[in-house]
């Protein structure tokens, strides 16, 4: 009695902690989109920390992108091989943050791979253009004061004159959809501009009228103070805008306004400035003043008074020229630019021949320290990269599959329960329930773990369903036989359980030595169906011997049993 | 109580010069397919050969030989096929194999689709799904599957072994790889692809397989204790496959009945169901005919089991 009263405490809790384990996922999965809608509206962010904690899904599963990429260690210096894999997926975390997917997943493989699975984005073009290019590093100056102002208010007087024309024109055919390209939503973005002026500057210092400054409505002058006060233009963007910003300088008028050597460029990540997720944009003289690949040995360290810094060394032949650069252009910013947006600007202090320091500002933490070390490095030795293998999954085929996959294991579920209670029957019943609480197990268990659900994962439940039944099939095959031999029914049932329990145990161990060879070998998506597999086989050896067990024995004292 | 069959009394081990011949067979059709599929003679899926696979849909009807056509032109091994049951009709899946290198599978990948755009322009082609496995991805992946299928019997055998005994490890490890070559040797009659989802229900048959050998191997090491006498070895074992054979059937029965089901996934699972369904067929087979009498023959070989 003992043990029955330890098993049921055993059952109960592991069955609160499974409704526990499942929870978030349950609830994930029940909304719909208005619930969502609402959600984010009482509380933003509330339903992406909802998805992150509920069972994920594979790429098969809700489509999405998964790449392998290989760095072609072979065409750089051997002493460069060892963490040249590290950078690079550095640097493709720095690019995936640019597409914004909810739970991207970076992972080195071996020696030279990298995969690259970003679930629910399905551009694969652009990923594969964004992941797949080698990292450039290079140094720039920054655009002066005056011909970065010169080139913005020409951005400004030709997008007003777009607006105009192009509220002429909507009026004359009373359309609505000319302001989605180019007009800014006015309101909204005015009043954010205006906060950002507010919050940075302290007061509203600048009287915009949106009709005269349609572009540089949206920035706001960010000035850098370097150690002698030397103020320099760059500019800050809302999160937000970003976008509206860039197709205005996407547009050919605003292009033609723009010189040939002048580029604009963004922050490689976004700063919180005062409460405000927003972007550096840089204007920049587009000549590449040296290469990233002339730095050597690039490390953290600390300056004078223990801040950040990370230093570096030049290569001989390079040193002359970044002597001639420095020295040229001291308390100017030296933008490092890596793949086209700017890391950071630090501004130039001395004339530097072949050691320089680069000293973090104040409010830098190490890990600032750390983003630019390893962009330098990265840089610094351009490790060719190659796409080896892609798949995408578009959503349509993903939910399709899905609604498939769920359906059979639904319909497959029904049919053995049936089966088995039309056979086994009362006992078929008791059967059924371990089988029920078994898939509910697995679920919850593979939820915890953060396990991605695939379709070969679904086969592993639904095989899993078969090595449940096996196992119940023996038990109740023993205790007929003890039946037929004359035996009461409890000494049956605890005959049954004890002489089946070998084979049950055999059969499943088998079975988990091929789950666990599965999943050592198997990559991406086999993973899933030895996961499943495996955590399922385990807890089908649990539901037969605690749970069934359990029922049979509290209700031994009967005289019969319906077997 | 209800039951199929009660505890029948068949000559099981008596018929095993039969079913030696016919699983004889099986093995050397499943060696011809295993030699092929290591040679790459066989249909080998892109996981493994590398290549290029475009599933997607067209807006309106396309006839299938005018996109083989349009495809063949430049592709001239490309499989193209028509997808049923998914949620849009005209829904194709083009795949090419063995790229030379695995930027040109990238490029036939691009090319492919752009046939898609110029060729049938005015019927707006949607993609819904695309693979590209460069060759020395495919070949990882072979090598890895090879090492997979290795560890596992491996492991299996030792496990066997020391549950059992050395022999029953043998015949329990030669039974199962003898179902593994037979579905390989069916697929490889069939022209059936073998691919990733193939190899994992390789593996999973060889776990099932297994499970069905030492159910019957546990009952015979249980009724050995009843039939001491050496004359009743045949015997002994006869019964208890006889005494097995009820939970043996039912099992296979609900195993295939789930796998079925499996068939009701869509495209993606096809093979792998085709491949559990024969696994479970031809391993229920094999624990009756082939798993005991490998040991029955074995015994009357070299008598070591009744000396203790």
């Amino acid at each position: 009695m003992k043990g029955q009263t330890w098993r049921l405490v055993l059952t109960i809790g592991l069955i609160v902690l499974a409704f526990i384990g499942f929870w978030n996922t349950l609830r994930y999965w029940t909304l719909d989109a208005a619930d969502k809608e609402r959600m984010e509206m009482q509380k933003p962010g509330s339903v992406q920390e909802l998805q992150r904690k509920a069972m994920r899904l594979g790429l098969d599963l809700q489509g999405g992108v998964h790449i392998v990429l290989r760095v072609m260690l072979e065409k750089i210096e051997p002493s460069a091989r060892a963490d040249a894999v590290d950078r690079a997926i550095q640097i493709i975390r720095n690019r995936v943050d640019f597409i914004g997917v909810a739970e991207p997943v970076i992972q080195r493989q071996g020696d030279d791979r990298i995969i690259v699975d970003l679930p629910g984005y399905t551009d694969a073009a652009r990923a594969e253009e964004l992941i797949g290019q080698t990292a450039q590093l290079e140094f720039k100056l920054l655009e002066t004061q005056d011909n970065a102002n010169l080139i913005l208010q020409r951005i400004d007087s030709v997008m007003a004159e777009i607006n105009k024309a192009e509220k002429a024109a909507s009026s004359d055919e009373t359309t609505t959809a000319t302001t989605e390209t180019a007009a800014p939503d006015t309101s909204a973005a005015d009043t954010a501009a205006k906060d950002i002026f507010a919050d940075i500057l302290g007061e509203d210092t600048l009287d915009i009228t949106e009709g005269d400054r349609p572009f540089t409505l949206y920035l706001d002058p960010f000035l850098f103070n370097s150690s002698n006060n030397t103020q320099w233009p760059g500019y800050v963007v809302a999160a937000r805008d970003r976008r509206s910003v860039e197709k205005m300088l996407e547009r050919p008028e605003v292009k033609r306004m723009i010189p040939e050597d002048v580029q604009f460029a963004w922050s490689t990540r976004p700063e919180i400035v005062a409460a405000q997720e927003v972007y550096k944009l840089y204007i920049l003289k587009s000549r590449v003043q040296f290469l990233g690949k002339h730095l050597e040995r690039i490390k953290l360290g600390k300056g004078q008074y223990q801040e950040n810094t990370v230093d570096f060394r030049l290569s001989g032949e390079a040193s002359a020229a970044f002597a001639r650069l420095t020295g040229a252009n001291i308390d100017k910013p030296l933008a490092i630019v890596i793949d086209n947006k700017v890391e950071s600007a630090p501004f130039i202090n001395s004339r530097i021949r072949n050691e320089g320091q680069i000293t973090m500002g104040s409010s830098a933490t190490i890990k600032d320290a750390q983003n630019l070390e390893v962009v330098l490095k990265a840089g610094a030795l351009p490790a060719p990269m190659e796409i080896i293998a892609k798949n995408v999954v578009g959503a349509t085929l993903g939910s399709d599959t899905i609604r498939k996959g769920f359906y059979s294991a639904i319909v497959g579920l029904f049919l053995v329960l049936a089966y088995i209670a039309f056979y086994y029957r009362l006992s078929g019943l008791i059967a059924d329930i371990g089988l029920i609480f078994n898939l509910f197990f697995l679920l919850s268990i593979m939820a915890a773990l953060e396990a991605t659900l695939t379709m070969p994962g679904i086969a592993g439940i639904i095989l899993t369903i078969g090595m449940s039944v096996d196992a119940n099939i023996l038990i109740f095959e023993r205790i007929r036989e003890e039946l037929r031999s004359g035996k009461t029914v409890r000494a049956s049932i605890d005959a049954g359980y004890h002489r089946a329990w070998a084979a049950i145990l055999d059969g499943h161990v088998t079975t988990l030595i091929t789950a666990a060879a599965l999943y050592i070998i198997g990559a991406g998506s086999i993973r899933g169906f030895a996961v499943s597999l495996f955590w399922g086989v385990l807890i089908s050896l649990f539901t037969a011997y605690v749970i069934t067990k359990l029922i049979f024995d509290m209700r031994k004292h009967k005289q019969t049993l319906s077997i | 109580m209800f039951s199929l069959i009660g505890v029948p009394n068949i000559d099981f081990i008596g018929k095993r010069k039969i079913s030696f011949l016919v699983s004889a067979l099986l093995v050397v059709v499943g060696i011809i397919g295993f030699i092929m599929v290591s040679l790459g003679k066989a249909n080998i899926g892109i996981d493994f050969a590398g290549g290029v696979m475009v599933q997607g849909h067209f807006l309106q009807p396309v006839g299938i030989d005018q996109l083989r056509d349009a495809i063949r032109t430049e592709f001239p091994d490309a499989q193209v096929n028509e997808v049923k049951d998914f949620s849009f009709p005209n829904a194709f899946i083009i795949k090419t194999k063995r790229p030379g290198t695995d930027a040109e599978g990238s490029q036939r990948a691009k090319r492919i689709e752009e046939i898609l755009g110029t060729q049938f322009s005015g019927n707006q082609f949607t993609l819904d799904s695309e693979s590209v496995i460069g060759p020395a991805v495919g070949e990882k992946l072979r090598r890895d599957a090879g090492w997979a299928i290795l560890v596992s019997l491996i492991g299996i055998l030792i496990y066997i072994a020391l549950r059992f005994d050395f022999r029953s490890g043998v015949a329990a490890t030669v039974a199962t790889t003898h179902d593994v070559l037979a579905v390989v040797g069916i697929f490889y009659l069939l022209g059936l692809e073998f691919d990733l989802l193939t190899l994992s229900a390789l593996l999973t048959l060889a776990g099932y397989s297994l499970t069905d050998k030492v159910v019957v191997y546990d009952r015979i090491r249980e009724n050995l204790r009843k039939f001491r006498a050496k004359t009743e070895f045949i015997f002994c074992v006869n019964r208890s496959i006889n005494e097995t054979l009820s939970r043996t059937i039912n099992t296979s029965t609900t195993v295939v009945v789930v796998v079925v089901m499996v068939f009701l996934g869509g495209e993606t699972l096809r093979n792998f169901a085709i491949a559990l369904i024969l696994g479970v067929i031809i391993g229920t087979y094999s624990s009756i005919f082939v798993a005991s009498p490998i040991v029955v023959e074995w015994e009357a070989r070299s008598p070591r089991r009744f000396k203790k």
